[in-house]
């Protein structure tokens, strides 16, 4: 489904985010992206929506080299991506079924088919009877969670979601987890970018560990995913990350 | 395009919510479409005049001042004998002053109507105006014939005139177009940094460039169809009022407003579209280049 092949990333200002990652997910796998601020988590989550280029190395989505896409091309690859953010970015002045059919509107859907499938994605995250609401009136967890909505709305194959806990209590973020296990659990992939320990250890699903935009981890391994942060032990290795997975299953 | 009628909503909201930089807008439109109409009423008006005066086949013939009354009319036997006149008309030194009289008041003449400088004159019609230099020339040699009234000569200064007048015209209103794209830019460029958070989110879903181009075309486009409307009113409204003030000091037909507003609505509408949609286009395609946060500003 995804496949990072030798992908580095040097900015313009001579910032190198990535070194020659290797990532392969499948479809339908859930993954934690993990690592400090400025590891290159996000460098990684801007490739995959190619809001960024690679230096070098090549990125397949879905069997489609995406490295050299055209610009024109970029929205229909972006429509089989569903993005969560840390701070929700949802319109103010709109009310959450608003927030919600604006996704459905900026890709062309009819009037009927988003009354008809609103309604049912924000039942699926439990917000039907708040559809008038502003999202001012709403909770942290409920106002990412009409931001899960509104990336679930168009159906898409792969949900990104940056920090999608970093904004609200520790109850609701192990609900949104829950919500994106549940999502995961029907087909859909599911990538969570996050640096909060306690929930990578509470669901035990594949941890991609990033450091100085290196991948030092990427297992199942309840050791890793229990303490995803504790990779020190694998840095001292010259030939890492090609050795990163090496914990047993 | 589908959600097309979403689109234009969104667009008309656009104008709504950045008023004042559209009504902004609209007033520089307004002010380089009512030059530009004005000059090429102008210019359609001295054309007609210059039309008329230069096709005209009558030419008046002035006869020196010791010519007597019988040399006149064989001065008159002499041009009618020529090819290309098909009649002569005398006009007396008495008749010339009462066609002044009648076209600039009694009172300017009462004085000096005992003392006659006017000379007598033939009104000659010609048959074909391609003759006109050659039949002048001969016209010329006749004795006593002192010098012909040139339209031509006059038509040809009115044109130099109206040429000059196009040329600064057209800088003029070269510079406010441009000035007008500009303004509209900044104004589509206001409208997209106070919606920039929704075209990020729209973006992050997969809207296609045209999709996020949409309104604001349509903002800029309505900015452009509002400026033609009001400059086609401005332009109703001062056409006849300069019009009549003109033609009291110079007597001519001009062209009724009738008989062109639906051009100049036309050329104003086009010209509005062209402009709007242009200074869209402008600051909307270097905001699309950007991605995510860059959208921001973050």
């Amino acid at each position: 489904m995804i496949d990072f092949d030798n992908i580095s990333k040097i900015y313009p200002n001579g910032t190198h985010a990535l070194y020659d990652v290797n990532i392969h997910i499948e479809k339908g796998e859930f993954v934690f992206i993990v690592g400090s601020s400025g590891a290159g988590k996000s460098t990684f989550l801007k490739l995959i929506m190619h809001e960024e280029t690679p230096t070098s190395g090549e990125i397949t989505i879905n069997g489609k080299k995406i490295s050299k896409l055209k610009r024109r091309d970029i929205p229909y690859l972006r429509r089989h991506m569903g993005i969560v953010f840390q701070d929700f970015r949802l319109i103010e002045k709109m009310n959450v079924f608003d927030n919600v059919a604006f996704a459905m509107r900026a890709v062309g859907e009819s009037s009927a088919t988003i009354k008809k499938r609103v309604p049912y994605v924000l039942d699926l995250v439990g917000l039907k009877n708040k559809m008038k609401d502003k999202p001012s009136e709403l909770s942290g967890g409920e106002q990412q969670r009409v931001s899960l909505a509104r990336a679930l709305v168009n159906n898409p194959e792969i949900i990104v979601a940056d920090e999608p806990t970093g904004n609200v209590d520790p109850e609701m973020s192990h609900e949104i987890i829950e919500l994106l296990n549940e999502i995961n659990a029907k087909g859909t992939t599911v990538l969570v970018v996050t640096h909060e320990h306690d929930l990578v250890r509470e669901f035990h699903q594949r941890v991609i560990t990033i450091d100085h935009g290196r991948v030092i981890a990427d297992t199942k391994d309840k050791r890793v995913s229990e303490n995803p942060f504790a990779v020190d032990d694998f840095t001292d290795d010259p030939h890492y990350p090609d050795n990163a997975v090496v914990l047993p299953d | 395009m589908k959600g097309f009628g979403y689109l234009a909503k969104e667009g008309l909201r656009n104008v709504w919510n950045n008023r004042i930089m559209s009504i902004a807008s609209v007033c520089v439109l307004v002010s380089c479409l009512v030059l530009t109409g004005a000059a090429a009423l102008f210019s359609i008006n001295v054309a007609q005049v210059v039309e008329s005066v230069g096709d005209s086949n009558e030419t008046t013939v002035y006869l020196k001042s010791d010519v007597s009354r019988l040399e006149a009319v064989y001065i008159g036997k002499d041009i009618e004998k020529l090819d290309n006149v098909v009649s002569t008309e005398f006009l007396s030194k008495e008749d010339a002053l009462e066609q002044y009289k009648d076209e600039l008041g009694d009172e300017l003449f009462a004085q000096i109507e005992d003392r006659n400088t006017l000379p007598d004159a033939y009104v000659v019609v010609m048959e074909d105006l391609s003759l006109y230099d050659d039949t002048v020339a001969k016209i010329k040699s006749i004795d006593g014939v002192d010098s012909i009234n040139d339209h031509r000569e006059l038509a040809k200064k009115l044109t130099e005139i109206s040429n000059l007048i196009n040329i600064i015209c057209v800088g003029v209103v070269s510079a406010l177009m441009i000035i007008s794209i500009f303004i509209i830019a900044n104004t589509i460029r206001a409208t997209m940094y106070s919606r920039r958070f929704e075209i990020s989110i729209m973006k992050s879903v997969g809207a296609t460039d045209s999709f996020v181009r949409m309104p604001f075309l349509i903002e800029g486009v309505v900015i452009g169809i509002v400026s033609a409307a009001v400059s086609t009113g401005a332009i109703s409204l001062l056409y006849e009022s300069v019009m009549s003030a003109i033609t009291s000091m110079i007597p001519f037909s001009y062209i009724p407003l009738s008989n062109v507003v639906l051009y100049v609505s036309a050329a104003f509408a086009a010209a509005g579209i062209i402009v709007g949609f242009f200074g869209s286009f402008i600051s909307i395609r270097k905001y699309l280049k950007k991605e995510g946060n860059e959208i921001l500003g973050w």
